[in-house]
């Protein structure tokens, strides 16, 4: 998909220029959070323009949101704050070509009385395609602070909902106060996914249901262009799925269709061959088998930005039979074989780009890691995080590379950004600054000492839903560390516990991870923190739903003071 | 330059459609076996040789042509491909449950051809099956007839292209409880069942007509005429009426199997199977007489009210009475051994070995209209075969190798432990189910009963 798909990004040029940061703050602003400039200079850095290019000493001088010189000799306005970039490396802002970051779905509406789960009404059966990303987006979400931490600044934000959740939107990452709009109405979100106990409820259904959709759009078109131009002909029945659908069965806007395994990419694109839409599809998994039909197909590629879990292979036991042992090497296998998926892509020419959605931003640069560790270049994941997916998205005019008059979008890291002990900095987006914690890596047994972790301890945490708490409880044993986590338990009242999993001690840092069981479904979290005697502050991180803050204090052993 | 382009994109596009239409094919002489052609008699140390995936051959002494691998079956039975006219086998859905007609769905889009089940039918001789939407509705989804060419990642590989048409419908019990008990709507009854049949063809025929208008009138000049709404379900009823799609219909009890006959004769339809027919010897006649026949189990009843009334001897009373008449197994256990399911008709019936095999090669071949290109051992058939140690009617038949046009998907000799194709890269083990799922038929439904199992724990 080399061609950008919306030619005209006029329009998202207005919606920035109107919402530009700007535009922010009153003149008089008794909040002190008005920047005092909206000028930085970042100098004397090694900037890496775009993928595959060298690295060069060079300062950017950003303003009001645009980048305004990228060089060696560059004038240093003196409005500009100056931040000296000599120890750091700075790359073009990563963006994130299908997301749901900062998206909540809306309340389903209430059934009709007269509901018939054969036959329901379409915005009950997630046949959505007038909703729009733009009303889903809350920018001040955790969600998209993770998102931003992890270096990117630009999202395409799909909507979240049934078979047709309704049209993107393309955001920039900035700051809370702003819409942060750059495009609404860019694509148009679909998915295999059926709807619980009503017509079309499996993926048969769903197919079915879209070539239905689709061909009945084209035939209302057909009919309201015979109305408006004759007398005598019937008033043809105009309704909102029908009117949303139009600019994607004219061509103008893309279906993005979520997609997991080759089976998946196979159904989406006979469905494209059979109806004729332009076709992306995002938050592929397994594809290993597909990547020619991808190539051929002309299809947009967005992989999901994750490896899988190695916690199949790191529990392999050693004293097992050959059989077992069989087993485990075709797991390790298949495991190998999906990581090496992305350079297999990449040198068949495709291409592609990135999609954190049900993925763990803060694990995006580790994921990266282990892709460029099997076959994939360095260039190609930094094409995929920038240029191919502005390109996809229809904003390679504005986004994607390190250049005078694109958005001041921009990842400033410690280190070379894929090598190991490189740290991200400080994040450029939409012309603000937002600036990192950098941990400085502690050396156990020289000197620092391990904290002691064990105990009972209380925590709360603070998320959306409301402030909640539990006990905490970490056993020393031997080496290692267990124990269990009790909290309020999801699927209703009381506490539920779970063991906890993965425990790790440096320094004065405590992690650790549980899984907790909703509806049936396995949500895992992950908590870090930073102990300071018999307290602990750090953050949870509960998958695909973001980062809240998290603080423990340890109770008092008084058996142990005898 | 261009012309570098230009050769370069022919050559693509020639690969590519030669990698969408091509599936693979190849050749084999099978020496001196007893060949079991079921339609043409049994003939001893014959050998059958298979050229580019067709039977070329059928004779003694042929001679390999150069590079055609010979497979020696001195002592064992060659018989043609066991074909299964009920299967769920390769599915990745099986039931669209939640309406009472939903002819617009199709099974060839969730084929999965990775599914195990696939191989194990290998191992059992058996290399077409006819891959069935669930029995929820009254009108259920398009079937897929798949040839099992194991090891292709490619569904449109392992789907028969060139088999006709087929739709499920089902009557009775399993209609009845998803929609009129579990969803409070029409059908509630066996009367309501016959009601959503009528009332659909109807509205068909009001459909073709509504587009045979349309079309009409937009040929005039000047016309301002606007298209009917499209609809899917409805062009699939019309395409049955017009004899297109074979309609296999799940059923049971008599008194439906005859309603259901009715129902075709009044809309002139004749391309009809029935599927389980567990009373169908209470009307063989008339389904001998109307019907393209029944695909019955051997022996297998009592799981419900209306499969009480059964014999094992259904099938041998609608074969001798005419009916075209095979044995199914709806079951990716069942499918491992269709062999000793057939020879159940000679312990009950006294039917001969011809008769008993034809009820699982050229009557299922029959019954989904592919019986021109397979089902029995015939030149210029495909090269579907079974190669068996010992008579596959005996209960000691062990199956050696099978092939599907002439290339060798299943041998015993090479069947390793472990022959999965795809191997999850976060399971370390995947489950080994000691309890099989055997009716599958109903899969995908259980969600429909939440409401009514609600109700009745209210009510206890």
């Amino acid at each position: 998909m080399k061609k950008p798909l919306w030619k005209s990004g006029l329009l998202g040029l207005c919606a920035w220029g109107l919402f530009g940061s700007g535009a922010l703050f009153a003149q008089s602003d008794p909040t002190g959070q008005k920047p005092i400039t909206q000028t930085y200079a970042f100098t004397n850095a090694t900037v890496y323009a775009s993928p595959g290019s060298e690295g060069q000493k060079a300062t950017i001088v950003v303003k009001d949101g645009v980048i305004i010189s990228v060089g060696s000799g560059v004038t240093i306005p003196a409005v500009a704050k100056v931040i000296a970039g000599d120890s750091l490396y700075i790359y073009p802002g990563f963006i994130d070509a299908a997301s749901q970051a900062g998206i909540t779905k809306p309340e389903d509406p209430e059934r009709p009385s007269d509901f018939v789960s054969s036959n329901p009404p379409d915005e009950i059966a997630g046949i959505t395609p007038w909703r729009s990303a733009t009303d889903q987006f809350d920018i001040s979400s955790s969600q998209v602070d993770d998102l931003r931490k992890a270096g990117f600044t630009m999202a395409h934000v799909l909507p979240d909902g049934g078979m047709i959740a309704g049209k993107g939107a393309i955001m920039v990452l900035g700051t809370k106060g702003s819409t942060n709009l750059i495009k609404s109405n860019t694509a148009l979100a679909a998915s295999l996914n059926g709807s619980r106990g009503m017509y079309p409820g499996t993926t048969v259904g769903v197919m079915a249901k879209f070539r239905d959709v689709y061909k009945n759009t084209d035939l209302t078109q057909d009919r309201i262009a015979t109305f408006t131009s004759n007398s005598g002909v019937t008033r043809p029945e105009i309704n909102q799925t029908y009117s949303a659908m139009t600019e994607v069965v004219n061509g103008q806007i893309p279906v993005f269709f979520e997609v997991e395994n080759d089976l998946e990419v196979r159904r989406a694109i006979s469905l494209q061959k059979e109806l004729g839409f332009k076709l992306v599809i995002y938050g592929l998994e397994q594809y290993d088998e597909v990547i020619d039909l991808l190539k051929s197909s002309g299809a947009g590629v967005i992989l999901k930005l994750e490896i899988p879990d190695d916690k199949a292979i790191k529990n392999q036991k050693d004293d097992v039979d050959e059989a077992v042992q069989a087993q485990y090497y075709r797991v390790k296998e298949s495991y190998d074989r999906t990581i090496a998926q992305a350079g297999k892509l990449a040198e068949a020419g495709v291409a592609f780009a990135f999609s954190t959605i049900d993925a763990k931003p803060s694990d995006a640069i580790k994921s990266l890691r282990a892709m460029i560790e099997a076959g994939l270049t360095e260039s190609a994941a930094m094409a995929a995080l920038t240029t191919n997916a502005a390109s996809m998205i229809g904003m390679n005019r504005i986004a994607g590379t390190v250049e005078q008059g694109k958005l001041a979008n921009l990842v400033i890291t410690t280190g070379p950004i894929f090598s190991e002990d490189s740290q991200i900095k400080h994040v450029v987006a939409d012309g603000s600054i937002f600036d990192y914690e950098i941990k400085t890596k502690k050396k156990n047994g020289n000197g620092e000492a391990t904290v002691e972790v064990a105990g009972t301890w209380d925590y709360t945490s603070e998320t959306p839903a409301g402030s909640s708490g539990g006990k905490l409880t970490i056993e020393k044993d031997g080496n290692d560390y267990s124990g269990t986590i009790t909290y309020d338990d999801p699927s209703g009242n009381g506490t539920a516990n779970s063991p906890i999993s993965d425990v790790s001690v440096s320094g004065s840092q405590l992690s650790f991870s549980f899984d907790v069981s909703a509806g049936g479904m396995a949500i895992s979290v992950s908590v870090s923190g930073e102990i300071s005697g018999n307290t602990m502050d750090g953050s949870m991180n509960i998958a695909q739903f973001g980062s809240f803050p998290i603080s423990a204090t340890r109770n008092p052993n008084f058996i142990s003071n005898n | 330059m261009k012309k570098i382009n230009i050769l370069l994109a022919l050559c693509l596009s020639l690969c590519l459609s030669f990698s969408w239409a091509q599936t693979p094919k190849g050749s084999v002489l099978i020496k001196n076996g007893t060949v079991l052609t079921v339609t043409n008699g049994t003939y001893e140390n014959t050998d059958v040789l298979i050229q580019d995936g067709v039977i070329k051959k059928i004779g003694k002494d042929l001679n390999a042509p150069s590079g055609v691998t010979t497979v020696d079956a001195t002592g064992k039975y060659v018989m043609p491909g066991i074909i299964d006219a009920h299967s769920h086998v390769a599915l990745d859905v099986v039931n669209e449950a939640t309406a009472p007609i939903v002819a617009e769905v199709r099974m060839k889009d969730v084929v999965n051809p990775y599914e195990i089940g696939i191989y194990r039918a290998l191992a059992g001789g058996v290399t077409i099956s006819h891959a069935m939407h669930g029995s929820a509705n009254v009108v259920g989804g398009q079937n897929a007839t798949l040839k099992h060419r194991w090891g292709s990642s490619n569904p449109e590989d392992i789907i028969m292209q060139d088999a006709p048409r087929t739709i499920k419908f089902a009557l009775g019990e399993n209609p009845t409880r998803v929609h009129g008990r579990g969803n409070g709507i029409q059908p509630r009854s066996r009367m309501g069942v016959e009601a959503i049949l009528r009332n659909g063809f109807n509205e068909a025929l009001q459909y073709k007509k509504a587009w045979e208008d349309f079309n009409k009138a937009k040929s005039q000049k000047g016309s301002t005429a606007v298209a009917p709404e499209y609809n899917e379900r409805l062009q699939t009823l019309v395409d049955i009426l017009d004899g297109k799609i074979i309609i296999h219909c799940h059923s049971y009890r008599a008194d439906e199997i005859y309603m259901l006959i009715n129902v075709a004769r009044d809309f002139g339809i004749d391309k009809l199977v029935f599927q389980h027919t567990n009373e169908g010897f209470k009307v063989a006649p008339e389904i001998a007489e109307y019907t393209m026949g029944a695909s019955v189990f051997a022996d297998w009843w009592a799981y419900k009210f209306e499969v009480y009334y059964s014999t094992a001897f259904n099938a041998a009373i609608l074969h001798r009475n005419g009916a075209i008449t095979s044995i199914n197994s709806d079951s990716a256990e069942l499918i491992r051994h269709l062999y000793h399911e057939a020879a159940k008709t000679q312990r009950y019936g006294n039917l001969s070995d011809d008769e008993a095999l034809s009820m699982i090669t050229i009557n299922p071949a029959r019954q989904l209209g592919i019986d021109d290109k397979v089902g029995s051992l015939e030149e210029g058939k495909h090269g579907d075969v079974a190669i068996f140690e010992g008579h596959p009617l005996s209960s000691y038949a062990i199956p050696q190798m099978t092939f599907v046009d002439g290339i060798k998907y299943f041998d015993i000799n090479e069947d390793q432990d472990d022959q999965r194709q795809q191997v999850s890269p976060i399971e370390t083990v995947e489950p080994i189910l000691l309890t099989e799922h055997n009716h599958r038929c109903m899969q995908d439904t259980e969600h429909l009963f939440e409401t009514a199992s609600a109700l009745f724990q209210m009510n206890q």
